[in-house]
């Protein structure tokens, strides 16, 4: 594989620039947006259920979901698939976060899941026959991929602490109800690429300021509050705009999950 | 498929790790040397731990005290990691030394400012390094002293993670850690750098403990059994046993009688019992026993601790030796001369061995004390803050 030139990519926390967020390499692959953001979401959904059946905390979740989609800004998903970059994903996070897990399991989870997902009958299948269908060499080679392709920049600074010490300061920590729905958004909006787009602290109010509206609950305005978090109102109701449409949503069935589904999924089957 | 020896001619060995084998090398393009860290990937680990969090925090950390990761190659069976060159690792040194490893007062002075440097940069890039010992140390000619082996280093963010405790070789580790605490920050590069200063002015390991229990009784016998007074809330730790045998404090200058009196103060800083009165590594360097360092070198040159290669140094004849003698070295060995309270001419003279034996590869042999597989020992019940997901 290719040489990694550890000093060409340097994200503290990725902010892409406009170009890259533009055009996407699947793009310029002839894959229409609507798809692409449909596999995006259906991967990290992949993702937040796996972390659960495998009891990852949910920092873990939360860096696969955002390798991923850091990986699709790098690269097309005709070179590698959601199935493969997701589960990469997961045992790379699991690694990062230190809480590792093995790549059986991995694969036992992500065979299940996809079985779900396609609404067939999940078969209990040996490992070894995994291991066949190239589940195993699809998780190795995606492990690699996005190491390779985002030159081991897999160091995620997430949202959850930012907003925890926020709701502290605001004395809002002890209302549960609008700690849970915020942090809910925060997990939710892995599917969406408000976290390539923006600093964990911006999205971290953001969360704050739709979960205030929905429980009504007041935040000082005399300053705005989220200036003394260095945040403005235009990002947080753009990220606000991108989490609320995410519920409206339904999740589609029969998306092209392997390369080989790709390659013949009819294009036309989405709306544009 | 691009691999190490199309980039690199892969020299002589120049040490083994835990996960790792490094050779010194030598670039086809430039001629530069460098060293070359090759680790073997493993079919049913996937990418090593080690090496993703080696390579992504060292990449981001640029700093004098930190080895530089220059290029990384990956091919099917290995990773390679491309490091500047150093002479050697601290441990060797000492090894080396003809002086009981006790290395000379000006010199791991330096050292030490330049550690606690390195870590205080690491530790304002939310890094914590998690495995400083000796060998893990990288010096050089010119005397300048790296931080290497980021290995088990991990980045920390705002919320208090809870942490592997499969961290740091036993000798270095932290009180805190030994007795199980799993969310220890940045004061636990402060203890292993505590008993590194120690290591260099005795020439031996402050506390070379055997087995978990060993390793706090040892502590115990120098700083005395820590109770509820010198450590608040050490009876809430997992490991806290009501039934230790109970010592009395020592002075530590017993144990390092080279140190004077404000090394000495500085050291019982770093040694603190409770992490939260553990000195800072950037208030370590603002310490009056540095204050030499600052007055000697940086009122003369900026930023750096030596005089930079290559700048000609006048060559002392009252030794005869100095010829091939590292140039950053030969400064230091002019200070000392001009202020004679610090260096008196025995001194002197063991200086200039111990200047020799750094040009000659050490011989030594390396200790292998077990370094801890940060992947073991987990439960993943870590979470953040009480709150479920989804
Ligand atoms: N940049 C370097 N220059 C010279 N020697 C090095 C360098 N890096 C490592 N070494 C030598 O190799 C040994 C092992 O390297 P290290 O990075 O600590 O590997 P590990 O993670 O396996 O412990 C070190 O103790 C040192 O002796
Ligand atoms: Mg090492």
């Amino acid at each position: 594989m290719a040489v990694v030139d550890p000093g060409k990519l340097s994200l503290q926390n990725s902010v892409l620039t406009v170009a890259q967020l533009e055009r996407t390499p699947s793009e310029e692959d002839g894959i229409p947006k609507a798809l692409e953001n449909e596999l995006r979401a259906l991967g990290c959904e992949l993702i937040q259920s796996a972390g659960i059946l495998l009891r990852l905390p949910q920092v873990a979740m939360a860096t696969a979901q955002v390798l991923l989609q850091r990986y699709y800004y790098m690269a097309s998903l005709k070179l590698a698939s959601v199935r493969d970059i997701a589960m990469g994903a997961v045992f790379l996070a699991s690694k990062v976060e230190e809480t590792p897990r093995k790549i059986k399991d991995i694969i036992n989870v992500f065979a299940w899941l996809i079985d779900q997902y396609r609404d067939v009958t999940p078969r209990v299948e040996s490992y070894a026959g995994l291991q066949y269908n190239g589940f195993k060499d699809g998780l190795a080679s995606g492990e690699m991929r996005i190491l390779c392709k985002l030159g081991f920049n897999v160091q995620v600074q997430q949202p959850h602490g930012f907003m925890i010490n926020y709701m502290q300061s605001l004395d809002i920590a002890e209302n549960e109800e609008l700690a849970q729905t915020a942090w809910n958004y925060l997990n939710d909006g892995l599917r969406t690429n408000i976290y390539v787009c923006y600093q964990p602290s911006t999205i971290a109010c953001a969360a704050i300021f739709l979960s205030a509206r929905v429980h009504k609950v007041k935040l000082p305005t005399e300053p705005p509050w989220w200036e003394v978090f260095d945040t403005d109102l235009e990002d947080m109701t753009y990220i606000s705009g991108h989490l609320l449409n995410l519920y409206q949503r339904p999740p589609r069935k029969g998306l092209p999950l392997t390369l080989a589904e790709l390659e013949s999924y009819n294009y036309d089957a989405l709306p544009s | 498929m691009a691999s190490a020896a199309d980039k690199y001619i892969r020299l002589e060995k120049l040490g083994e790790g835990t996960y790792a084998t490094v050779y010194k090398g030598k670039s086809r393009q430039t001629g530069e040397i460098l060293a070359l860290k090759e680790i073997n990937l493993d079919a049913e680990e996937g990418a090593p731990s080690t090496a993703i969090r080696e390579i992504s925090l060292m990449k981001e950390l640029r700093h004098p005290n930190i080895v530089r990761l220059h290029d990384v190659i990956h091919t099917e069976k290995t990773l390679t990691l491309v490091f500047e060159y150093m002479d050697q690792d601290l441990k060797k040194y000492m090894d080396g030394l003809g002086t009981n490893g006790m290395i000379m007062p000006f010199t791991a002075k330096s050292f030490m400012f330049q550690l606690l440097k390195g870590i205080a940069f690491c530790h304002e890039n939310r890094v914590l390094h998690r495995d400083l010992k000796p060998q893990n140390l990288l010096i050089n000619s010119l005397g300048e002293l790296k931080l290497g082996d980021f290995g088990l280093a991990r980045a920390f963010g705002i919320p208090v993670n809870t942490f592997s405790n499969e961290v740091v070789t036993l000798w270095y580790r932290a009180p805190d850690v030994l007795l199980g605490s799993r969310n220890y920050s940045t004061s636990i590069d402060i203890w292993s750098a505590g008993c590194i200063f120690a290591e260099m002015f005795s020439g031996k390991p402050l506390f070379p403990g055997k087995t978990n229990e060993d390793q706090l009784f040892k502590i115990f016998k120098l700083l005395g059994t820590p109770d509820e007074t010198v450590w608040p809330r050490v009876g809430e730790l997992p490991e806290y046993k009501t039934n230790w045998p109970v010592y009395p404090r020592q002075n530590l200058i017993m144990k390092i009688p080279t140190l004077d009196y404000t090394g000495i103060e500085l050291l019982s800083r770093m040694l603190q019992y409770d992490p939260n009165q553990r000195i800072t590594a950037k208030d370590a360097l603002n310490h009056v026993f540095f204050t030499e360092l600052h007055r000697s070198q940086y009122g003369q040159s900026g930023s750096q601790q030596f005089r930079p290669a290559g700048i000609p140094t006048p060559i002392m004849t009252p030794i005869g030796h100095t010829a091939g003698f590292p140039a950053g070295m030969q400064q230091q060995i002019q200070q000392q001369i001009q202020q004679p309270q610090h260096m008196p001419h025995q001194l002197y003279a063991q200086q200039v061995q111990q200047l020799q034996q750094m040009q000659q590869p050490g011989g030594a042999p390396m200790l292998t004390a077990s370094q801890m597989a940060a992947m073991q020992g987990m439960d993943g019940s870590g979470n953040m803050g009480g709150f479920i997901g989804q």
